[in-house]
């Protein structure tokens, strides 16, 4: 699972570093830029600042070092003072140089003031984000600690936005030295803050957070409980409600409502940034699954999404011995990709899944014949048992009450015999599967117009070259930073 | 040793004891001041504190609740046997760690999946089965249920019946029984829809009774609508879905006129 966000963030990183200008003087001087928006959107109380601020942070992410970090906080914080020391502790000292140049040409210039709390949170993100990227998981342990320990004693609404960044790093830096167990406690009390507080967004990327820790240990039950009784609101972030998307169908799966678990998954996939391939590979190979289960066969174009083909493949196999309902290539195909399977967490489905082999196979013979005899079936079944005759009369007469064939059996005679199938034009159903699809176009499209954007002050209408000139830019930024919320993760 | 601990140990001897005398009855007894004296103690689930004998608590503890989830079977309570496999599982789960394994645990996980496989939570029965290790579900316990579940889910009912002669543990009977009952009520379902008549003889058979005459009083119980005529067992046939005669027309009015309100707004 933790391949998946990775994933997300790499993605991000590549699509942005080609803007990047890779020294680290100038570097330091955009994270200077970073801090001046930081203070300005404190001030101001504008959320969207602060968010741009992470956005171009995440930017930069490659290009940290040691002593780039160490000069910013430097600049930032106030030399001596209590966060100061313990942030630098965390980072060591292994550019002094570089470092005591810095803290001679950044002391000048800061104002002798305390920092914003923004400004100070901003610090620990940096930091962690940091230590993280060197792998240093001990020192990031601690680090987010003491950032959480410090939110707690802060009620702003600026600092939602970085504390839920926080969060999510806190939590990242567990799951790599595999100690997840140990921070649910922490990330429930969290939440239960977060909800008191108002803080939807806070609430959104916990409530996941701790989807994702349950399901790590694969606590359905629980993380089922958990999600039914937390407050739902409509999602604040795209990436967050994929992810929600994408637990709510894992944990539909394992409960069979392979329904609702098929339109979570989906959903999960279609919302999902395009650069973030390994979240799209993932969320598709649950939706082919839980498809099979449901008895449908999902086409071949969802087996050749670009970049996902050999990913895909052992997938695409198995779907085919569904198909087909042959139980023999079945059993080979599962043997073959094991390990596959079990890795993906999916094994446990896949045994699932023999039942819609036999259905399959069921089909095709009751439709190619209209007589056949018990122990013929069980022989073209392959069913491997001591008395397939026996078997093969319960799992026919099971399938006939299910609805699967259409047929009875002749217990005198030992034979099954074919109904005729009827002309589905002379009843209702078509037309039933026509308005439903109708019905769903114009719920898309409604849908999309409730989702239109427009850009501020589009309805004054005169205006001079110049400003129209201004407007252009404005109008040019909104939608670069749309397009940047769109693939942005962490 | 802690004198709570040892007094705890004292009556958990005489509830063994009267375990293997097949006294259910004291054992109950036994088993709620046992409980009662277990929340005494902070070693245990939910506060888990690291107390000095923590380990010997949590594995008398352990030792408690197996017990009393067996003791449920053979008293044939299945709510007992909820509550008291709920109140065990934390040992399984979170005092893994600390705790050697015990060699209860697999039987009475299998067990547990059997209840809930007897009494039809197939949601729940896949949500523990996801718990479980891959070395788990090559234990012949667990793997005896999961093999039930599958057999019960493709309709191979036979199968799932011979599994009673080979159950990993004698307290597996006790579920296999009500097992069997329901398998019964699902095949005489499947029955009803697959066939159209069957011979006294073979309803018997299939519906694994042992002489027609528990046939009839099932019939009668169960099923009053099968009839009886010169030896055969006739099942009544539902109506076939009736082809469409008449055209629905109140229902395309209604669709047709929000195709067309739906139409006006996008224009």
């Amino acid at each position: 699972m933790s391949q998946e966000d990775v994933d997300i963030a790499e993605a991000t990183e590549v699509a942005l570093s080609n803007s990047v200008i890779s020294t680290a003087t100038s570097t330091l001087n955009q994270l200077k830029e970073i801090a001046n928006l930081i203070e300005t959107g404190a001030y101001a109380r504008e959320v969207r600042r602060i968010s741009r601020a992470i956005r171009s942070t995440i930017r930069l992410r490659k290009e940290l070092k040691a002593s780039v970090v160490s000069s910013f906080l430097n600049f930032a914080l106030i030399p001596g003072s209590e966060v100061h020391t313990r942030l630098s502790s965390y980072l060591g000292k292994d550019d002094e140089n570089d470092m005591e140049i810095d803290t001679a040409t950044s002391t000048a210039q800061t104002p002798a003031k305390h920092p914003v709390p923004e400004l100070e949170i901003y610090c620990y993100l940096l930091a962690l984000i940091f230590l993280i990227d060197q792998k240093k998981y001990d020192e990031a342990k601690a680090c987010s600690e003491a950032s959480i320990a410090r939110l707690k004693n802060l009620n702003r609404r600026t600092v939602d936005v970085l504390a839920s960044r926080l969060y999510s790093f806190y939590s990242l830096c567990y799951e790599y030295t595999g100690d997840l167990a140990e921070i649910r406690g922490t990330l429930l009390a969290l939440h239960r803050t977060a909800t008191l507080r108002r803080d939807e967004l806070g609430q959104e990327t916990l409530l996941n957070l701790l989807l994702r820790n349950y399901l790590n240990y694969n606590l359905y039950d629980q993380a089922e409980k958990l999600r039914s009784k937390a407050p739902r609101f409509e999602a604040h972030s795209n990436q967050q409600f994929c992810r929600y998307l994408f637990y709510l169908g894992k944990i539909r799966t394992i409960q069979l409502e392979y329904t609702d678990a098929k339109e979570s998954l989906l959903q999960a996939a279609r919302k999902a940034p395009v650069a973030a391939l390994g979240f799209r590979v993932i969320c598709t190979k649950w939706a082919v699954i839980v498809r099979l289960l449901l008895g449908e066969i999902p086409e071949r174009t969802a087996f050749m999404q670009r970049g996902m083909e050999k990913a895909l493949r052992p997938y695409f196999e198995l779907t085919n011995a569904v198909r087909i309902g042959d139980l023999e290539l079945f059993r080979t195909v599962v043997e073959k990709f094991s390990s596959t399977f079990s890795s993906d967490g999916t094994n446990n489905l896949i045994v699932r899944l023999r039942h819609n082999v036999i259905r399959t196979a069921l089909c095709n013979i009751s439709i190619a014949y209209s007589r056949i005899s018990l122990s013929d079936v069980g022989k073209k079944l392959r069913l491997d048992s001591p008395d397939p005759v026996a078997d093969a009369e319960g799992i026919l007469a099971k399938a006939i009450r299910d609805g699967a064939i259409d047929a009875t059996l002749d217990r005198a005679n030992g034979w099954m015999l074919s109904k005729e199938t009827g002309d589905i034009y002379s009843t209702n159903e078509p037309q039933v599967a026509y308005n439903s699809r109708i019905a769903f176009c114009l719920n898309m499209h409604n849908e999309a117009v409730g989702a239109l954007r427009f850009p501020p002050n589009s309805h004054k209408e005169k205006e001079s070259a110049e400003k129209r000139r201004e407007r252009h830019q404005q109008e040019q930024e909104l939608a670069k930073h749309i397009a940047e919320e769109d693939d942005d993760d962490f | 040793m802690d004198p709570n601990l040892t007094e705890l140990c004292q009556l958990f001897d005489r509830f063994k004891a009267a375990f293997t005398r097949h006294d259910y009855e004291t054992c109950s007894n036994l088993l709620t001041q046992l409980k009662v004296m277990l929340t005494g103690f902070k070693s245990l689930p939910p506060l888990f504190e690291n107390t000095k004998h923590a380990v010997q608590e949590l594995t008398i503890a352990r030792d408690i609740y197996e017990h009393a989830v067996v003791l449920s079977v053979k008293i044939e309570d299945q709510d007992a046997f909820e509550r008291d496999f709920f109140q065990l599982k934390p040992y399984y789960t979170d005092a893994c760690g600390r705790l050697p394994h015990s060699p209860q645990e697999y039987p009475i996980l299998g067990l547990n999946l059997l209840r809930l496989l007897v009494q039809n939570r197939i949601a729940e029965f896949h949500t523990e089965l996801e718990l479980l290790s891959s070395s788990a579900l090559e234990n012949p316990c667990i793997k005896h249920a999961v093999e039930l579940e599958q057999s019960f889910m493709e309709g191979a009912y036979n199968r799932v019946l011979s599994a009673r002669q080979s159950v990993p543990h004698e307290t597996y009977v006790y579920f296999m029984d009500l097992l069997a009952k329901t398998v019964r009520d699902e095949i005489a379902g499947c029955s009803e829809k697959a066939y159209d008549s069957l011979s006294i003889n073979d309803a018997t058979q299939l519906l694994l009774f042992s002489s027609d005459k528990e046939l009839h009083e099932y019939i009668k119980e169960e099923h009053p609508e099968w009839e009886v005529q010169n030896g055969r067992l006739i099942f009544q046939q539902a109506k076939e879905a009736a082809t469409c005669k008449e055209i629905p027309s109140l229902q395309l009015i209604n669709q047709t006129l929000s195709y067309a309100r739906e139409l006006e707004r996008i224009v």
